[in-house]
């Protein structure tokens, strides 16, 4: 299997309180992995995923994405490889006053000139297209609708859609469903999951349940104080194990 | 997330700026109670001044401190504040959140206190070496002698033995606030010359005014004034476009702008922290000086009219939504521009798609506010040559003498434009409702 991302010796360190993000973290991720990242608050999992395309600039450290060095991508490389990269956020970054369509158009700005995306005009294909992914997430019949307007669960599915947008060859996910009940949690993580199966995208998601994290994910990191304490499989996570991650006193939650 | 290992030079570079920073909030504490006794002093000698001017008065009937006198002053007022300063819990310390504590964290006796004051004197009188030899805990002359500590508030709240409070009308600072308020009040009272007693003894003269202002004389509603070329509906007319036109304008140059005055647009550069700063400065300054004045540089440049009168308030319409704009663009949720740079859009697009959606309602409902300000303003900026319904309204004010209907045909003016005001509000507010 080759590798499609390799983190290497990467370093945040927040100027201000002097507080270390990451230390010095190194993995790699495989081609059509469903990677799951799991801590406590704080342990750095969004800093991470932050820093894999660079919306949080790192300290020190390599990012290397299919062959292009992200960490030293000049602004027009780093577009061409954010745009292989989608994003789902915990809150779900939707423009909440612009419509469900122009949320999932926006997927595609970074195919777009800078003159057609100044004048808004998608071209044809583009909003087909964006029909039918709202079509695949299963609320083409809000498209019109403000992004507002919609509840947790389907603000997240056009944020997929955006995603789906850019035809990504990966896609991070920042506690996706931790702003969701469970059973919106589940349907959202089965979209997740038929883009890893389906159209082989790779995913990388932080995740607050280890329930969800082992029955969804093919592999497991969990980091503490930004650096990893465990990688393997979601199975091997035992009592122990739980108790290295959370700390002493930590008891699990499961959703179901 | 873990504190960083080891700590560095900087990191001892930091702790010295630490104890520095304390130091500072100190003496600002401590100069704040000098000042307020400053001030009382002040106000004291100008009670003096107004009350009994019997003692040393100058040429002009002034009383004035002889040569002796400032220093007396200056020494009293800071024999005060180490007094109160040693023995209670003061303005600037409430303010700047210190609090005195021994160094084994309890409230010091009254012998720690007046150690404490003795000692504060020795400390001013060699202030430099007093501050070369701080301690290692920020520790001063008189803090070593008394064993007690000037700390921040939040540092010891925990560790402090619990005491009931005392209620903050019998504390220092509450006594001082409540006197620096009602001299304040008194001294206020005095400078504005304010006299109650004129409201009646003149409510004679002003009665027979009142009498014709309630009666307005209409008569040049519509028909134009042959003096003045122009009628009241004329005059409202014209003021309701400077008003918009000024509005228009000023808010068309303020869209641009306000980005560029907006922090989290900028503020990744040096560069854009210059403009930042530029702007800001540019809004702040054009905004302080009020439209009336631009009215007077205009009304100079191009002429009395309501020309002048657009640009003045054009001017102070962009500075004033330019700042409130970039405040908006400030206060925007950060979640969609994120969203946008990690689909790989350009800056450019960040701002388009991301930015602009969220602030167009609130640009439209203060572009509206700001319109209901104009119309008010362009009704006083005609005083001073700025064109529209104030200059009909200061023309009848100056023919009283003149015309035996001056002042009716002044209520006329002031009954239309409040008409005019409440409908143009009442609208703005309802449209402002419907855009957020």
């Amino acid at each position: 299997m080759d590798h499609l991302l390799t983190v290497e010796n990467l370093t945040k360190v927040y100027a201000r309180g002097e507080v270390l993000a990451l230390n010095d973290m190194s993995f790699s991720v495989e081609k059509g992995e469903f990677l799951v990242l799991i801590g406590l608050s704080g342990s750095g999992k969004s800093t991470l995923l932050r820093c894999v395309n660079r919306l949080i600039e790192p300290t020190a450290g390599t990012v290397t994405f299919d062959g292009v060095d992200v960490t030293r991508a000049s602004p027009s490389e780093l577009r061409r490889v954010r745009r292989r990269m989608a994003m789902i956020f915990q809150h779900f970054n939707l423009v909440k006053r612009s419509t469900v369509l122009t949320n999932v158009l926006s997927g595609k700005l970074g195919y777009m000139s800078p003159w057609s995306s100044a004048a808004h005009k998608f071209s044809r294909s583009d909003i087909n297209k964006a029909m039918a992914n709202l079509e695949r997430v299963g609320i083409p019949e809000q498209a019109y609708k403000r992004a507002d307007e919609l509840s947790g669960g389907q603000q997240q599915r056009v944020g997929i859609a955006r995603a789906l947008m850019q035809a990504p060859d990966l896609l991070m996910a920042d506690e996706p469903v931790s702003a969701l009940d469970p059973a919106t949690s589940h349907s959202v993580m089965q979209h997740l999951e038929v883009m890893n199966q389906e159209d082989g995208v790779t995913v990388m998601t932080s995740l607050h349940f280890l329930g969800l994290a082992r029955r969804y994910g093919t592999r497991i990191l969990a980091l503490k104080d930004g650096q990893i304490v465990y990688g393997g499989l979601p199975s091997d996570i035992d009592e122990v194990r739980f108790r290295e991650i959370y700390g002493e006193e930590a008891e699990e939650v499961g959703v179901r | 997330m873990a504190k960083r290992p080891k700590k560095s030079e900087f990191g001892r570079f930091n702790a010295s700026l630490e104890r520095f920073a304390v130091l500072r909030s100190r003496a600002f504490a401590f100069f704040l109670d000098w000042a307020a006794w400053g001030y009382i002093s002040y106000a004291v000698m100008y009670f003096l001044n107004q009350y009994w001017y019997t003692w040393y008065v100058d040429w002009y009937g002034t009383l004035v401190l002889p040569a002796w006198g400032w220093p007396i002053v200056v020494l009293a007022t800071l024999e005060l504040a180490i007094l109160m300063h040693a023995f209670g819990h003061g303005i600037g310390m409430s303010l700047f959140g210190t609090k005195l504590v021994t160094t084994d964290a309890d409230y010091p006796t009254r012998k720690q206190r007046w150690r404490r004051f003795l000692w504060m004197h020795a400390s001013l009188v060699m202030l430099p070496l007093t501050l070369l030899r701080t301690g290692q805990d920020g520790a001063l002359l008189h803090d070593r002698r008394s064993e007690t500590r000037m700390r921040a508030w939040k540092d010891v709240k925990d560790v402090l033995p619990a005491r009931k409070p005392r209620a903050w009308i019998r504390t220092q600072s509450g006594i001082m606030t409540l006197v620096l308020i009602g001299v304040t009040f008194w001294l206020g009272w005095e400078i504005t010359e304010i006299d109650l007693g004129m409201l009646f003894s003149r409510a004679g003269m002003s009665a027979r005014i009142w009498k014709d202002l309630v009666n307005p004389d209409f008569v040049h509603f519509f028909q134009p004034d042959p003096m003045l070329e122009q009628s009241i509906v004329q005059g409202l007319i014209e003021s309701i476009f400077i008003a918009l036109l000024a509005t228009l304008m000023g808010g068309i140059i303020a869209f641009p702008l306000s980005f560029l005055g907006a922090r989290n647009i900028m503020g990744f550069s040096p560069l854009g922290w210059f403009v930042y700063a530029i702007m800001r400065a540019f809004f702040n300054i054009f905004r302080s000086i009020e439209s009336i004045l631009w009215a007077v540089i205009f009304a100079v440049w191009v002429g009395f009219g309501p020309f002048a009168g657009v640009l003045a308030l054009t001017l102070h319409t962009f500075a004033a939504l330019g700042k409130l704009f970039s405040e908006q663009v400030e206060g925007i949720d950060p979640g969609p521009l994120e969203a946008i740079a990690s689909t790989g859009g350009r800056r450019v697009d960040v701002v388009l798609f991301g930015v602009i959606p969220q602030i167009v309602p609130s640009y439209l409902a203060f572009s509206l506010y700001r319109w209901d300000i104009n119309i008010r303003m362009a009704t006083v900026i005609a005083l001073v040559g700025g064109g529209g319904i104030g200059r009909v309204l200061f023309y009848y004010k100056n023919q009283v003498g003149f015309l035996s209907n001056a002042w009716n045909q002044v209520g006329a003016v002031v009954v239309a434009i409040v008409a005019v005001i409440w409908l143009l509000d009442y609208i703005s507010g309802r449209v402002r409702e419907k855009i957020i």
